[in-house]
């Protein structure tokens, strides 16, 4: 968990040129987004509700495709890439859901580890690491319980686990804290910075919790009439909280 | 913490799968009986061509006994003849018997002589070569080869295999399609599971795995269930006609061999397979409409 993973040509993690997006033949729900997010970068999305968070996290993660414009990750355009390819993309990239989605006949423990098994990792070189982050999150104790048994703070806490266990070059969540207690939320921030400070990960963390926002210093973009804008006074407040004793990092 | 099995990604459905296995087991039982149906009437066929190839009645209308021994002579000097025999008067009553009754013919009714002849079943033209033969030697004859009527048979056996064959095909082609269906549905209700994987980065090949092997064993299984259903159906029918002084009428031969039992072993491998195939392209095609 020292070194990052970055190809030194890959000098922007995620790029939208001119990107919209519709369902069906409605309106545009995001229109000509343009964003770069370089490799270690840490960004928060706001926006009111409905603003269009969750779908503009979706082209990033690639659940979803433009209308118009352009999705690139690690300097990849998306739109031509195999279907190989983009899987490879997509296990680069970790992924909390609003939603949690996790496995309901599965244990926390597995779901946790879906990801690895997904890679093909044998379970005997995997337990410890994914015991290490159940308890680290708090869960230690939970190993076996399935999530229809978890409340909803802890059933975030396992989505967020199974984001972070395969140590992803992008991390993408969505409103990760809002089933969580503050000190929880807390705790749960300290991991993201964490992982971006020491793995270089690109943090990108949907949320309209502006008191999270302000605990961290980070560019800050707003979602407001189908636009993306870069929301300079969130970032100002958070640099002025640098030294909330809270956050270390 | 304790190494435990790894518990499979997609649930077991049980009350769906029950459905799923009990048509996938009828299936493959039909199928299974079809498939011996038409292997046995293969047999038969095979079996009754066998017997009469070769065989000739030769009938002398105008020859009395010793005109009958005198064409056998001839006979037996072709090439290619093995056997000759003369039908005696109570041989020719027993053959007319059921149309005559067991009392007899009357003297002075004609009838003809009947050479009865086998020859090398390869050997050509024998019919013609024995009347030219009889006819220069100034004996009247006609010639009937039972090669003649079997052919008939033959194709009404082949018509009857082909059925058996077309009916095989078509149930194989439906236990596809409706095990193609019910990983459509699968997919439906496991939509969730399927997009984790996905967003996790499956390959679609991992997740078409997943349901591959689940209906690869439930081919297996359902199979192995139709095959011993079968099994069962075709022991009984056998019973039932070795009860009945072993007669099965003009029904085909009824017996289980050694490939009666490799069609009920195959039975649920192709079953499987089958199920393995419907799936994959089912998943894998469902999965090119996401991105």
């Amino acid at each position: 968990m020292t070194h990052p993973r970055h190809d030194l040509f890959e000098d922007v993690a995620v790029r939208l040129d001119s990107v919209s997006l519709r369902y069906d033949t409605s309106e545009d729900i995001l229109s000509d987004i343009d964003l770069v997010l370089k490799p270690g970068s840490f960004s928060f999305l706001t926006g009111a509700s409905g603003a269009g968070k969750t779908s503009l996290l979706k082209l990033l993660y690639l659940a979803l495709k433009p209308s118009k414009g352009e999705v690139s990750l690690f300097g990849r355009p998306t739109s031509n890439l195999t279907r190989d390819q983009l899987s490879a993309l997509r296990r680069r990239v970790g992924v909390v859901f609003q939603e949690f989605r996790l496995l309901e006949h599965l244990s926390a423990y597995e779901n946790v580890a879906l990801p690895l098994r997904v890679l093909g990792r044998r379970e005997a070189d995997y337990r410890a690491d994914v015991e290490e982050l159940l308890a680290w999150v708090g869960l230690g104790q939970r190993l076996h319980a399935k999530p229809p048994t978890l409340s909803g703070g802890e059933q975030q806490r396992v989505a967020i686990a199974r984001a972070v266990v395969t140590q992803p070059d992008i991390l993408i969540a969505d409103e990760p804290t809002g089933n969580v207690d503050p000190e929880m939320g807390t705790r749960l921030m300290r991991l993201f910075l964490e992982l971006n400070k020491r793995r270089q990960t690109t943090v990108i963390i949907a949320t309209h919790d502006l008191g999270l926002v302000r605990q961290v210093e980070a560019p800050v973009y707003r979602l407001t009439n189908r636009l993306l804008v870069q929301d300079v006074e969130f970032g100002g407040q958070a640099a002025r909280r640098r030294t909330d004793p809270g956050l270390g990092g | 913490m304790p190494r435990v099995k790894e518990t499979p990604l997609l649930p077991v459905e049980d009350v769906r799968e029950a459905a799923l296995f009990f048509v996938v087991g009828a299936l493959c039982f039909l199928a299974a009986l079809a498939a011996l149906s038409a292997k046995s009437t293969y047999g038969a066929a095979k079996s009754w061509t066998a017997e009469v190839q070769g065989e000739l009645t030769v009938s002398l209308p105008d020859a009395d006994r010793r005109g009958a021994d005198d064409a056998a002579k001839i006979i037996r000097e072709i090439e290619g003849v093995r056997e000759v025999r003369v039908f005696s008067k109570e041989e020719i009553d027993a053959l007319l018997e059921p149309n005559f009754g067991s009392r007899g013919l009357p003297d002075s009714l004609p009838l003809p002589q009947l050479v009865a002849v086998k020859a090398d079943p390869n050997a050509p033209d024998m019919g013609p070569t024995i009347a030219r033969k009889l006819t220069e030697a100034g004996i009247a004859s006609a010639v009937d080869e039972h090669a003649d009527w079997a052919g008939d048979v033959r194709r009404v056996l082949a018509i009857a295999r082909m059925t058996a064959m077309i009916a095989v095909a078509l149930l194989v082609s439906t236990a596809v399609a409706v095990i193609a269906f019910a990983t459509h549905a699968a997919l439906l209700a496991r939509r969730d599971i399927v997009d984790v994987l996905h967003l996790a980065g499956a390959r679609d090949r991992f997740i078409a795995g997943l349901f591959e092997r689940r209906f690869w064993v439930l081919g297996l299984r359902a199979g192995s269930v139709g095959a011993l259903m079968a099994l069962g159906a075709a022991a009984l029918m056998i019973f039932t006609v070795q009860a009945h002084g072993g007669r099965s009428g003009l029904l085909p031969e009824l017996s289980l061999d050694f490939f009666d039992l490799v069609i009920l072993v195959i039975t649920p491998v192709i079953a499987g397979f089958a199920a393995r195939l419907a799936a994959r392209i089912t998943v894998i095609r469902a999965l090119k409409g996401v991105m």
